[in-house]
């Protein structure tokens, strides 16, 4: 931890506040003064409830959406736009319906100009981690829901970006296949390494994945209220004493803020 | 039973084969629609020889022959094939001309603000104007050749079209687009790998239906003005008495109409191999 003190932050957001209007010239105050620094290769965990304004966080650092306040530093330059160098995974997958596997995989390679082998052998590359092999030519409404955050998940990684951005990517999927997949991601993150920035509202998740956790508080507008660094050694059971502890903690916590 | 498993998740891809016996046969949907089609003809044969509505119904016997002595015997210099011909030519002109111009002016409206500016008040005058109402002044400008009948099929088809490819892309999720823009596409990117292939089922829709308001279109001309067609040959079995020729018509309407259907169906099949499609209608 002292060591990554040191090191330039991977990114950096800086008093991040937001506030859209909506119709009728209704303004919403969904961030305010959130400032939080993600280091190179760490899995960073930002969790709090429905409604917090996560999903407007990490867009704002996918570049989709401007801060109104402060600013998203990526390697000290500021973020102005989308690019190629987030990945981002979103809540409710966004497949393109019209295209298999394999052509949604090859998206971002394909957008950046790459020769049709050279994207399909990096795509067949990302399929493969991700356990898909094999289903190429399926199109997405073939797929259950795990299988298809996989192809959201491959398609993000075939961009080869520096950050991962991941917006709930099991908020739809049943209890089993959702500890299954968490088990994925690790697997995944540990096979390539990314700075990973993973939102979510479930706790256990938080705990099981993180190497640190940024809590946000309940009700608009969102802000922080606590970080945890998880000191856990991986691969984590969710039965040890220590995750229980620390679950047990940030839920007590959690409970206190709101 | 037969499965395709990744890790923990399952997909079923081949269901249980069903033990024979007669009540599955009886309840088979392909022996039902048999035996109800036969029901229906021997219905209709029973209403028609007994005059149970007068006289004016054809034996479907009767329907059957008028048409085979047409295949052969010229009707206004016609055979019926050359009446078919006559009427799905007039459809094939007007809905390719229409859908023309049609689908990319939808298209083209959804994606820019300032053609749809331009475009939609006179739009949206002739919108609720029934294809109809243009008969009489498509005869005023045209006269009663070729030239007035594909006017009449343009202007009802052209609505449909424009509306569903309009729509197709109003309704696109707006993420799909964030999605190309955070692989680092650009408008370009998003217009062609989302608007286009996301609109396309909805621009098919549009087709399907403005092929059937075809129809009615060529039909309601033919019957106003024509010396060929189907709905002239509806028109000759009107003044002559003939139910048979009436009802013969109809059908062969039907069937050819069926025809066009499905061969917009099977080339949507072939440009859409994503989309899931109700099975059966
Ligand atoms: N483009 C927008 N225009 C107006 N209001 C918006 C917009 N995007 C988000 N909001 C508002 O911001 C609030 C927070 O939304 P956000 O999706 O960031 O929360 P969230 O924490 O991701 O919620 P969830 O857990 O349901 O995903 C919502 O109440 C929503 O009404
Ligand atoms: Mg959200």
């Amino acid at each position: 931890m002292d060591d990554d003190m040191r090191k330039q932050p991977k990114i950096a957001c800086e008093k991040i506040g937001k506030t859209f209007i909506q119709k009728g010239s209704q303004q919403v105050h969904v961030l305010e003064d959130i400032s939080l620094e993600v280091y190179d290769k760490e899995f960073l965990v930002i969790l709090g409830p429905g409604q917090s304004g996560k999903s407007t966080l990490l867009r704002i650092i996918a570049g989709l959406e401007t801060p109104s306040t402060g600013r998203v530093l990526l390697d000290g330059r500021e973020i102005t736009g989308p690019g190629p160098d987030r990945g981002l995974v979103f809540q409710s997958y966004m497949l393109f319906a019209w295209r298999t596997v394999m052509g949604n995989v090859e998206m971002g390679p394909k957008l950046q100009g790459m020769g049709r082998r050279q994207r399909r052998e990096i795509a067949q590359h990302y399929i493969d981690l991700v356990g898909l092999t094999g289903f190429e030519k399926h199109y997405p409404h073939q797929l259950s829901g795990g299988m298809k955050q996989r192809v959201g998940i491959a398609r993000a990684y075939a961009n080869n970006p520096q950050v991962m951005l991941l917006d709930e990517p099991f908020g739809q999927l049943d209890a089993q296949t959702r500890y299954f997949m968490e088990q994925e991601t690790v697997r995944i993150w540990e096979a390539e390494k990314r700075t990973v920035i993973f939102v979510t509202n479930n706790i256990e998740e938080a705990v099981f994945l993180g190497d640190r956790i940024v809590a946000l508080k309940d009700k608009l507008p969102g802000r922080m209220s606590q970080v945890y660094p998880v000191r856990l050694p991986r691969p984590r059971e969710h039965t040890d004493m220590e995750f229980l502890e620390l679950r047990q903690c940030i839920t007590e916590e959690c409970v206190l803020t709101l | 039973m037969n499965t395709d498993a990744i890790a923990n998740e399952v997909i079923l891809t081949v269901r249980e084969k069903k033990a024979f016996s007669l009540l599955a046969v009886l309840r088979n949907e392909y022996f039902l629609y048999v035996v109800s089609s036969i029901a229906f003809v021997l219905i209709w044969h029973w209403v028609a020889a007994e005059q149970i509505l007068g006289k004016s119904l054809a034996t479907p016997y009767q329907v059957v022959q008028e048409f085979t002595r047409l295949m052969t015997v010229r009707l206004a210099g016609l055979t019926l094939l050359g009446h078919i011909w006559a009427s799905t030519q007039r459809i094939l002109i007007g809905f390719v001309l229409a859908s023309a111009v049609a689908v990319p002016l939808g298209l083209f409206m959804a994606l820019n603000r300032t053609v749809n500016a331009i475009v939609k008040p006179v739009f949206d005058l002739f919108k609720p104007m029934p294809p109809i109402a243009w008969i009489s002044i498509a005869i005023l400008w045209f006269g009663i050749g070729e030239a007035s009948k594909v006017f009449i099929i343009v202007i009802g088809t052209f609505v449909p079209c424009l509306l569903n490819s309009y729509n197709g892309i109003r309704l696109i999720e707006p993420e799909l687009y964030d999605v190309v823009r955070s692989l680092g596409g650009n408008r370009k990117d998003e217009i062609l790998q989302v608007s286009f292939p996301a609109a396309f089922p909805a621009i098919f829709a549009g087709l399907q239906i403005s092929l059937s308001i075809a129809w009615t279109c060529v039909l309601a001309a033919e019957l106003v003005s024509a010396r060929s067609g189907l709905g002239w040959i509806i028109v000759q079995g009107m003044r002559l008495t003939k139910p048979e020729l009436v009802i013969g018509g109809m059908l062969i309407i039907a069937l050819v109409a069926w025809l066009t259907t499905l061969g917009v169906s099977l080339l949507e099949r072939l440009l859409c191999p994503w989309k899931r499609y109700i099975e059966g209608l």
